[in-house]
Order: structure tokens, then C-alpha cells, then sequence
């Protein structure tokens, strides 16, 4: 299972990734991996053990176990700053600065990506644009409205064009408009050749974006495909998401 | 990245949201003023009238006349409520030209002098030579010393003089001189009377209640009061010693270092604030160096404090003349190792506490009680302190600070002064090691376990 799609070469290698609260095991030795130009969906409920995922890949923790290979070569964010600048995060709980304006924001986000002057004005004109607040760009965070925020925090993590990004739930409490310019966002990068590693629990926004689908509970993998490849493995064919993880995992997603 | 640059781009972010927080330079910036301005305002209407709120002002003696009735007056002076009186019994008795020289190097402010001619002039029943040297300055101890030598001199004479006071109090009142001797000669009569007073007030000092209740009775009667005993006063202002006001400075740099404290602990709570808002993460995943997270907060705090103390001591120059400018550079060293300690203090309380609630809750209670204990309120090192308490005094940064600043604003001295030396060198070491302690609890809390 979990093989990647053979017309892509592989971006990130992700093995026996394990990461522990205590004495408790959040994600249990998981790997899989992410090919170049694929969007992976890691759809699974709350507490599934998405974000300690992503907190490893994008550098923010030290995994208790496991290895990266990025490109082939070890991979270790972590401690290497040169090695994060490879991914791009967009958390999952909205990481900005309210009394700064968008564009501050995203120019002081630029310039700690790494970009020099001039291409940070380059990069926040570009993520001004992404997230349709080119026209808000002078106004406080603050001022924003839910779905506003997400989309700034969506630009954010992408300023500096990394090989990989990153998103944990980018449409969590999101209006349908503002979760609709997300879709689209993520489809542009998409169309421009661009690796998406991306968590959710909504099952029909993972079955429309995503090129294959990790299906994770209990901090496991439990398969890694096509959605009609996960389908057709569960012994049903042709049946939707919800059904499959249904018969994976003996349980319904909730707030699906 | 490098880390300069990096704290850099960090710090001018932090800067920027500090100066969109209102409340927040508000309480950074005008409420020192408003401190200053409060503190100033008492101390000039309270303590520079009379002698409240401080127990005991040091005075030194020099016994030139030698008698029995010198010795008995000294001793008298000793026991006044109000005065500390030096040398101590076992130790050297001083001499008039040393108490000279000891004044003009600004290491007393006070000397009594009891001229040769002490006991015959009170023999005579004339009102004996007495020299005071004093610093102009310190009007607040000039006032409890005055009193305490006028208790000292009642109290070893006795009574049987009262009729001199009564004399000295109408010359005081600008009778003509002839009517003295009549009216001594009618004192004389009511001497008991007028000596129940002076009990009364010399027990109302050992009771420490103060004399300023008494003084609205009458025009200046505290000021005739202090002056009964008449002495021949010189003021000798030490060497080199800017012309400030004593009280304005202490309490310009008092209020200034407490403010320091709060405000710089503020800025590193903007670390907390980043971890709470999420943001942290984004700074935690970028291309930084992971230190330049926490150094570009220690960045933004010094040069915030160097704005905060700037502005203060702007007020302080401007309202209460206080001179801050004599010696630019000393000012210079001072402050820069102030804020230095004071950023270390911030950043090590950011790095510790685990929510800004915590951080706050914990700095504010060690802020108050540095800023009493190591005098940044009060002049505590003028009190009498038993030596655990001189200790604990000094383990506060607070004292260190407000040492340097007192050491350039009294006593003129530089920065390259050994005393001045030991502060600076105590407070970038508590620097140091505060920064130090905070990057490993930076390591250890934000970097290993985000
Ligand atoms: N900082 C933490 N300390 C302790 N337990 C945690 C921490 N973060 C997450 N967990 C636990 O780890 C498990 C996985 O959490 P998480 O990775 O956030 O899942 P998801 O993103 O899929 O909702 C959950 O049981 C959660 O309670
Ligand atoms: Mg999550």
C-alpha cells in the first residue's frame, strides 16, 4: 500500500515517523511519502495525529523517531534552518499579527523566509494577489474577517515558494466563500507544478483536491491512494470517501 | 541568515506592533512621567519642609572643646531621635579639619563642630559656639538635624537655660534686641512652663511623629523652631558636584528604573504573546536562526528602554532640573548597563514563564519589591540597616542601578570611579547571566518542545 504515484518522482520520504506526548504515542511510526507536483490529503478526525505530522515535517518539532529524506538526501528541519526554508507552513491556527496590515504582515513574513528586500515586495505583492486582499492591503489584521484571516494565513506560508507546502485544515471554520477562494488558491498552486501536503477532516474537500489520499486514525496510516484505489482496496468499489473510511477505521468522521 | 540581521528583522517587526499598542506606550511612556511628576510634586511640598517620613540623618561631631559639659551634649546628641550620630563610641573621635575635608569630598553632608569656649560660654549663660558644616543639598537632613541638635541641647542643659530660648525665639520673631533682657528676666519666672513644652516636643520626635503638624500653628514656627539653637552655618557643596536638587534626582531615577522594569518586561512578554497567538510557529519554521527569535526580543527591549529612559530623563531635565547631562558619557555607561540588566531581567522572566499571565503575575510582585528594597522609591541606603538587610538590598538589580545613578547625579563621580566600576560591573554581569539562563530556557521550552 502507500506507493507513490509512479509518474512522480519523489519529494519527501517520510519513515517510521513517531512522535510522543509523554508516555503517549500521538503518531505511531507512520511513513509515507509525497511525490513532485502531487497534492497528498492526510484526512482524518481530530486528534488523528495530523498536525504532530506536520509539526515534524515543517520543522517545528523534533520527531521521537523516524527519518526524512528530502530530494533523496537526509532531511532535518528542525535543527537545520537552511532545510526549512525548503517547506512552507500554514498552521492550522491562524498565525498572524492582528495590529499589523496585510501587508506588513506578509513582508515581514517574506523577510524571514529569507528574501531580500526587493523580493519580499515581490513575494507579499504575490500573496496579496493569492488571497484576494489586494485591495485591503493597508488595513489592520484586525479589521478582517474569519475567512479574510485564512486566506492572509494561507498566503503567508507560501511567500517564499517553497518546494513543499505545508497546510494543517486551512478551511476550518471557514465561510463557503472564503473556503471557495481557498480551493481555488490551492488549485492554482497546483496547476503552477507545486508539491501540497495538506490536512483535513472534510471528506469531500479531500476527494476533490487531493491526488491521493492518506487516510490517518490513532496516529496510524491506515492506506495511501487514489481515492478509487482506497475504495476499490476496501472492497468497495465505487463507493465514496465516507463509506471507505467507515470500513477502515469502524468509525464515522465526525463533523464531517 | 545572519543572527545580527535576523534579531534585526525581528526586532524592527516587535517594534513596529509596540508602537501600534496604545495602552502599551502609554503605560511605557506616560506613566513614568506621571510617576515622576507625582513623586516629585510630594517630595518638594513634604520633604522639603521638614523632616517626614525619614528616622534618622546622619551628623558627624568633632568635640574641639573637650569639657564635661561638651561631652554631655555629645552624648545628648547621640541619643537625639533624629540624628545618627558618627563616629560611633569606640571609634576615632574626629577633628574638625577632617569633618572639613570629609564634606567637601561629599562623604558626609553634615558636621557639627563644638567649637573651643563650649562650657564657659554656657557658664556665662550665653548661647555656646557650634558650627555646622552642610551640604546645601540635603535640606531634608538639615531640618532633622537642626531639630535633634535643639532636643540634644535641651536635653543636656536642662531647663535652667529656657530663658535663652525664649530670647533667641523673639530675636527670631524680630523683636528689637533691648527688649531681650526684659523679657529673659520675665522668663526666668515661667521657665518651667516654657521647659514642659520642650518635653513635650522631644517626646513627640522619640515617639516619631513628626513636628510638621505643629508648624501650621504659627508663620515658619518649624523653621524658627530648628533654628533656636543658633550655629554658625557654612554650606560647602562638594567639589565638582552638579547643582541638582538631591531629592529631584532619586526620585526621577527611581521612578525611571521601576518603569525600565515594567516596560521591558512587557517586551518580552511579547514572546509568550506569540506563542499564545500562534505566531511563534511561523517564526519557529522560518529561515531565523532560532536564537534571533529571542535576541531580536532582547533588540526591540533595549532600544525601548532607551526610548523610555530617554523621555524620562527629558521630563526630568526640563521639570525638575535635574541635570542628567554633566557628564554625557557617564550617563552613557550608566544607562546602557542599566538597560542591559534590566533587558536581561525581561527576557529571562519571557523565557520562564509559561503564559503571560504567569509572566506578568511573577514580575510584578519582584519589580515592587526590587524597587523598595534596593531603593528606587526611597534612599534606603540612608537608613540605618542591619546587615541582613543591606544584603538582601543588594541582591536586587535595582540597587545596583539606582547606585550608579546616584554615584553620577550626588557625587559626580564617573563612570570609570571604582564604586561606579563595581555597580556597572554588577549589572552586565546580572545581564549576562540573565540572558544566558533565558536562551537555555529559550532552547529548552520553544526550540526542542514547540
Ligand atoms: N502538545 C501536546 N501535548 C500533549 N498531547 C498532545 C499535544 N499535541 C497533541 N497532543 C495529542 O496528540 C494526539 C494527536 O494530536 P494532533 O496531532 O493535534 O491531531 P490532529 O491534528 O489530527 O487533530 C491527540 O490525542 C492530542 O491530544
Ligand atoms: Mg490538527
Amino acid at each position: 500500500m502507500g506507493a507513490t504515484h509512479p509518474a512522480m518522482e519523489t519529494l519527501l520520504q517520510v519513515s517510521d515517523l513517531l512522535v510522543r506526548y509523554g508516555d503517549r504515542v500521538a503518531v505511531g511510526a507512520i511513513s509515507f511519502d509525497i511525490g513532485r507536483g502531487e497534492i497528498l490529503g492526510l484526512l482524518g478526525p481530530n486528534g488523528a495525529g495530523k498536525t504532530s505530522t506536520i509539526s515534524c515535517i515543517s520543522g517545528l518539532r523534533e520527531p521521537d523517531g523516524g527519518r526524512f529524506a528530502f530530494d533523496g538526501a537526509a532531511f532535518s528541519p528542525n535543527s537545520d534552518a537552511n532545510a526549512r526554508a525548503r517547506i512552507g507552513l500554514v498552521p492550522q491556527s491562524l498565525a498572524l499579527y492582528d495590529e499589523l496590515s496585510a501587508d506588513e504582515n506578509l513582508l515581514f513574513f517574506a523577510r524571514i523566509a529569507g528574501l531580500g528586500r526587493a523580493d519580499a515586495r515581490i513575494a507579499a505583492d504575490r500573496g496579496l494577489e493569492l488571497s484576494g486582499l489586494t485591495d485591503r492591503r493597508r488595513d489592520r489584521v484586525s479589521t478582517f474577517s474569519g475567512g479574510m484571516k485564512r486566506r492572509l494565513n494561507l498566503a503567508a506560508g507560501d511567500l517564499h515558494q517553497p518546494a513543499l507546502l505545508v497546510l494543517d485544515e486551512p478551511t476550518v471554520g471557514v465561510d463557503p466563500q472564503s473556503r471557495q477562494h481557498i480551493f481555488d488558491a490551492l488549485e492554482r498552486l497546483k496547476a503552477e507544478g507545486r508539491s501540497l501536503l495538506y490536512t483535513t477532516h472534510y471528506m469531500e474537500e479531500a476527494e476533490r483536491l487531493c491526488d491521493r489520499i492518506a487516510i490517518m486514525d490513532e496516529g496510524r496510516i491506515l492506506d495511501v491512494g487514489p481515492a478509487t484505489a482506497l475504495a476499490e482496496r476496501a472492497g468497495l468499489p465505487g463507493a465514496n470517501l465516507e463509506t471507505v473510511f467507515l470500513k477502515l477505521t469502524g468509525k464515522q468522521l465526525r463533523d464531517a | 541568515m545572519n543572527s545580527l540581521h535576523a534579531a534585526w528583522i525581528v526586532a524592527k517587526k516587535d517594534l513596529l506592533l509596540a508602537l501600534r499598542d496604545r495602552t502599551g506606550l502609554l503605560l511605557g511612556f506616560l506613566l513614568p512621567i506621571v510617576l515622576v511628576g507625582a513623586f516629585g510634586f510630594i517630595f518638594k511640598v513634604s520633604f522639603g519642609q521638614d523632616g517626614g517620613g525619614m528616622d534618622r540623618a546622619t551628623l558627624w561631631v568633632a568635640d574641639e572643646d573637650g569639657t564635661d559639659a561638651s561631652r554631655a551634649f555629645v552624648a545628648a546628641l547621640r541619643d537625639a531621635a533624629t540624628i545618627r550620630l558618627r563616629p560611633e563610641p569606640g571609634d576615632e573621635p574626629a577633628t574638625a579639619d577632617a569633618l572639613r575635608t570629609k564634606v567637601e569630598a561629599g562623604d558626609a553632608h553634615h558636621a557639627l563642630i563644638v567649637e573651643k569656649g563650649f562650657a564657659e560660654a554656657l557658664t556665662a549663660e550665653r548661647f555656646p559656639p557650634l558650627s555646622m558644616l552642610r551640604d546645601p543639598d540635603r535640606q531634608v537632613e538639615s531640618q532633622m538635624i537642626s531639630i535633634g541638635v535643639m532636643s540634644a541641647f535641651f536635653a543636656s542643659q536642662g531647663p535652667g537655660l529656657s530663658h535663652l530660648f525664649t530670647a533667641r525665639a523673639l530675636e527670631l520673631a524680630g523683636l528689637p534686641p533691648e527688649w531681650h533682657d526684659r523679657v529673659v528676666a520675665i522668663s526666668k519666672t515661667f521657665s518651667t512652663t516654657i521647659g514642659g513644652l520642650f518635653d513635650e516636643k522631644d517626646r513627640a520626635a522619640t515617639d516619631g511623629t513628626t513636628t510638621a503638624s505643629d508648624a501650621k500653628d504659627g508663620p515658619d514656627f518649624g523653621s524658627m523652631f530648628s533654628q533656636l539653637v543658633p550655629m554658625t552655618t557654612t554650606d560647602v557643596r562638594p567639589s565638582g558636584r552638579p547643582q541638582i536638587s538631591y531629592w529631584m534626582a532619586q526620585t526621577v531615577c527611581g521612578n525611571a528604573i521601576m518603569m525600565l522594569m515594567f516596560g521591558l518586561v512587557a517586551c518580552g512578554q511579547t514572546l509568550l504573546r506569540e506563542r499564545e497567538d500562534g505566531t511563534l510557529s511561523r517564526l519557529l519554521t522560518s529561515r531565523l536562526p532560532r536564537s534571533s527569535i529571542l535576541w531580536g526580543k532582547a533588540l526591540m527591549a533595549a532600544l525601548m528602554g532607551a526610548a523610555q529612559l530617554f523621555v524620562v530623563f527629558a521630563f526630568g531635565s526640563l521639570v525638575f532640573q535635574v541635570n542628567f547631562l554633566a557628564d554625557p558619557s557617564t550617563l552613557f555607561v550608566v544607562s546602557a548597563a542599566t538597560i542591559f540588566a534590566i533587558t536581561g531581567f525581561g527576557i529571562v522572566v519571557a523565557a520562564w514563564a509559561k503564559t503571560q499571565k504567569q509572566a506578568e503575575g511573577l514580575s510584578t510582585v519582584i519589580i515592587l519589591v526590587m524597587s523598595a528594597l534596593g531603593g528606587a522609591w526611597f534612599p534606603i541606603q540612608m537608613v540605618d540597616l542591619p546587615l541582613a538587610a543591606q544584603v538582601v538590598t543588594r541582591c536586587t538589580l535595582t540597587h545596583w542601578a539606582m547606585s550608579s545613578y546616584q554615584g553620577m547625579l550626588w557625587h559626580a563621580k564617573p563612570w570609570t570611579d571604582a564604586s561606579m566600576l563595581t555597580s556597572i560591573g554588577v549589572l552586565v554581569a546580572f545581564g549576562a547571566l540573565a540572558l544566558t539562563t533565558a536562551h537555555v530556557l529559550f532552547v529548552k521550552r520553544y526550540v526542542r518542545a514547540a
